[in-house]
């Protein structure tokens, strides 16, 4: 597929062209680091697998959800004295801060999604309205809360908050691993583990799964759907607060108005990628896309090409498996 | 006593009208069946009374209590249990979690237990049948599974829409016979049915729906017996 490119040469300097030797170089830290941002799409993904899986609607304004949890990292970092320098704070006192900082990005995140929910998409369910006005609302509440944002706090990218020097901790065929990655990837595994269980194994969770599969059988069982709704809101809401802190630990100055909108594609390619209305496939597909992205970028030497590789992976795995990796299964019991 | 009563209800899809000014009640411990042709009303009916579909006009009273403005998932707890036509097997749960699903409003434990017991015992197939995923059980398998579910909220009225459709002739007879058994053990049933004659066998009471009103009501015998009735629904002329 990939080789039809490299029969039309544009210029004697070929505009694209593959540095294989570059990326055996660096496979290892290519994945690694592929994984690390991989997690962070994966938890951005629940959001808007969850919300697909009992609503049948791309919540196009999940990406805000991430963003205004970003804003409430940065803040409430800031506000703590944490600056673009390294903090001389001793690990204990970082520690606690940064705690503080992710719950509060969790309340910020899963506040907006709920308020998303009451003021845009419950309205509309209460009129029946059709599909494609709740997308069209998905669409005006994401650029709604993006201009908020910018009224606020204005069109420049905020301070660069640096939480801690990521430590070498050990070292895989030659390439370092560092404390943040470990910390990410290790977080979000056990957050998605978590909220696959809570899904699994609570009433609540049983109660998403028959909404997920059929909403009218549901509440015929006493399932108030419209409890359960808020809920998935407000369980992607803390997925992506928590992804906001990880996300600004390793880019410290990312954090503006619009910035919100390449990752929240991302996670929506991923959790289309593993299956979307799987929490599961959310997780895969975001790793998946994190390290496969990381590859095209070295293998075609250009950081521009990140995205591109990685949906060109997204329509060949969707011409193959239309519903994903792992299916849309948000009501199977067994994968 | 009167466990269960319509009072001049109308129903509307948009400004389409399904059911015109509807009336009737069912009695404690009855099978009340209501049989009529595709369209007739009868699932509007169901989901009227389960609360899925609210009237425009009219109100509904269930134990002396009015029910016309409350929430489906809380006329569930009250004892209003529905069987959905097509039966509404959540598919991608196992025979257990189905069950689970029909008990979601109960905190009694106890009760609980008691109610697999006599859901295994009416339907020996599905204690067989405990991790098989709902959406690859056979038709019959289903429907036994849809009914077993709705009994698993302990309810005072059991609604059944269709519980005959698609299902083999002696088939039939058998879910016919189970539900005389659950009446038996104490609970109200109201009935849809297309196979009009087993319907109106079994039932204490029954109406005839056409095309959104009732058009006759008597007793299951009365109703077999009436010479129109025979002609339009029990395929004898
Ligand atoms: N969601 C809907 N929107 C619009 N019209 C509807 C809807 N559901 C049912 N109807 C109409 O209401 C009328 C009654 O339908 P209903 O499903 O109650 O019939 P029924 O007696 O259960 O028929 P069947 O024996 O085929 O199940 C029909 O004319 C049907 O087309
Ligand atoms: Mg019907």
């Amino acid at each position: 597929m990939l080789d039809l490119l490299l029969v039309h040469p544009v210029s004697a300097n070929d505009w694209i062209s593959f540095d294989i030797p570059s990326l055996i170089q660096n496979f290892w830290s290519a994945t690694f680091d592929g994984l690390t941002f991989g997690a962070i799409y994966g938890l951005i993904a629940v959001g808007y697998t969850l919300v697909y899986g009992v609503l049948n609607l791309i919540n196009f304004a999940h990406s805000e959800v991430f963003i205004v949890g970003a804003y409430a990292v940065v803040l409430v970092l800031s506000a703590l004295g944490f600056g673009p320098s390294v903090p001389t704070l001793p690990l204990s006192s970082i520690i606690l801060d940064l705690v503080l900082a992710l719950i509060i990005a969790m309340l910020a995140s899963a506040a907006t999604a709920f308020v998303l929910e009451r003021v845009a998409y419950r309205p509309l369910r209460k009129r029946n309205a059709p599909r494609l006005v709740f997308l069209i609302t998905a669409i005006g509440a994401s650029f709604a809360i993006q201009y908020t944002i910018f009224l606020v706090r204005g069109a420049n990218a905020e301070p660069a908050v640096t939480m801690f020097q990521a430590q070498p901790v050990f070292d895989v065929f030659g390439t370092i691993i560092n404390s943040q990655q470990i910390i990410i990837v290790i977080a979000a595994v056990i957050l998605m583990i978590l909220t696959d269980q809570f899904i699994r194994r609570t009433r609540v969770g049983r109660g998403i799964r028959a909404v997920a599969q059929d909403p009218d059988t549901a509440t015929l069982m006493g399932v108030n759907k419209e409890r359960i709704i808020i809920i998935t809101f407000i369980v992607g809401g803390i997925l992506a607060g928590a992804a906001a802190l990880f996300y600004v630990m390793l880019v410290p100055s990312g954090v503006q108005y619009n910035g919100g909108f390449v990752l929240g594609v991302k996670a929506f390619a991923a959790a289309v990628l593993g299956g979307i209305g799987n929490v599961r496939g959310a997780l895969l597909g975001g790793l998946l896309l994190g390290i496969i992205g990381n590859y095209g970028q070295i293998l075609l030497g250009d950081s521009q090409w990140t995205d591109v590789v990685a949906f060109v992976i997204l329509v060949l795995v969707l011409l193959v498996k239309p519903t994903g990796i792992l299916g849309t299964s948000l009501g199977r019991s067994r994968a | 006593m009167t466990l269960l009563e319509l009072k001049n209800v109308s129903v509307s899809y948009g400004r389409i009208e399904a059911i015109h000014d509807m009336s009737f009640s069912v009695e404690e411990g009855e099978i009340v069946s209501l049989i009529g042709a595709n369209g007739a009303g009868k699932s509007t009916t169901m989901k009227t009374i389960s609360g899925l579909l609210n009237p425009s006009r009219g109100s509904l009273t269930f134990d002396g209590q009015e029910i016309t403005k409350m929430k489906a998932h809380i006329r569930v707890v009250k004892g209003i249990s529905q069987a959905p036509e097509g039966r509404g097997i959540f598919p991608g749960m196992t025979v257990m979690e189905n069950l689970d699903m029909g008990a979601f409003g109960r905190k009694d434990r106890s009760g609980m237990s008691a109610d697999f017991e006599r859901v295994f015992t009416l339907f020996p197939r599905l204690a067989e049948r405990k991790t098989q995923i709902g959406g690859t059980m056979s038709g019959g398998e289903q429907q036994m599974l849809a009914i077993g579910r709705a009994l698993m909220s302990a309810p005072r009225l059991l609604l059944l829409d269709e519980p005959s459709m698609g299902l083999a002739p002696q088939f039939i007879k058998q879910i016919f016979t189970i539900i005389t058994e659950i009446n038996q053990q104490g609970t109200t049933i109201l009935l849809v049915e297309q196979n009009a004659n087993q319907a109106l066998a079994r039932a204490h009471r029954a109406f005839v729906l056409e095309t959104g009103t009732i058009t006759h009501s008597g007793t299951g015998k009365e109703l077999l017996a009436n010479p129109a009735i025979k002609e339009a629904y029990l395929g004898v002329g």
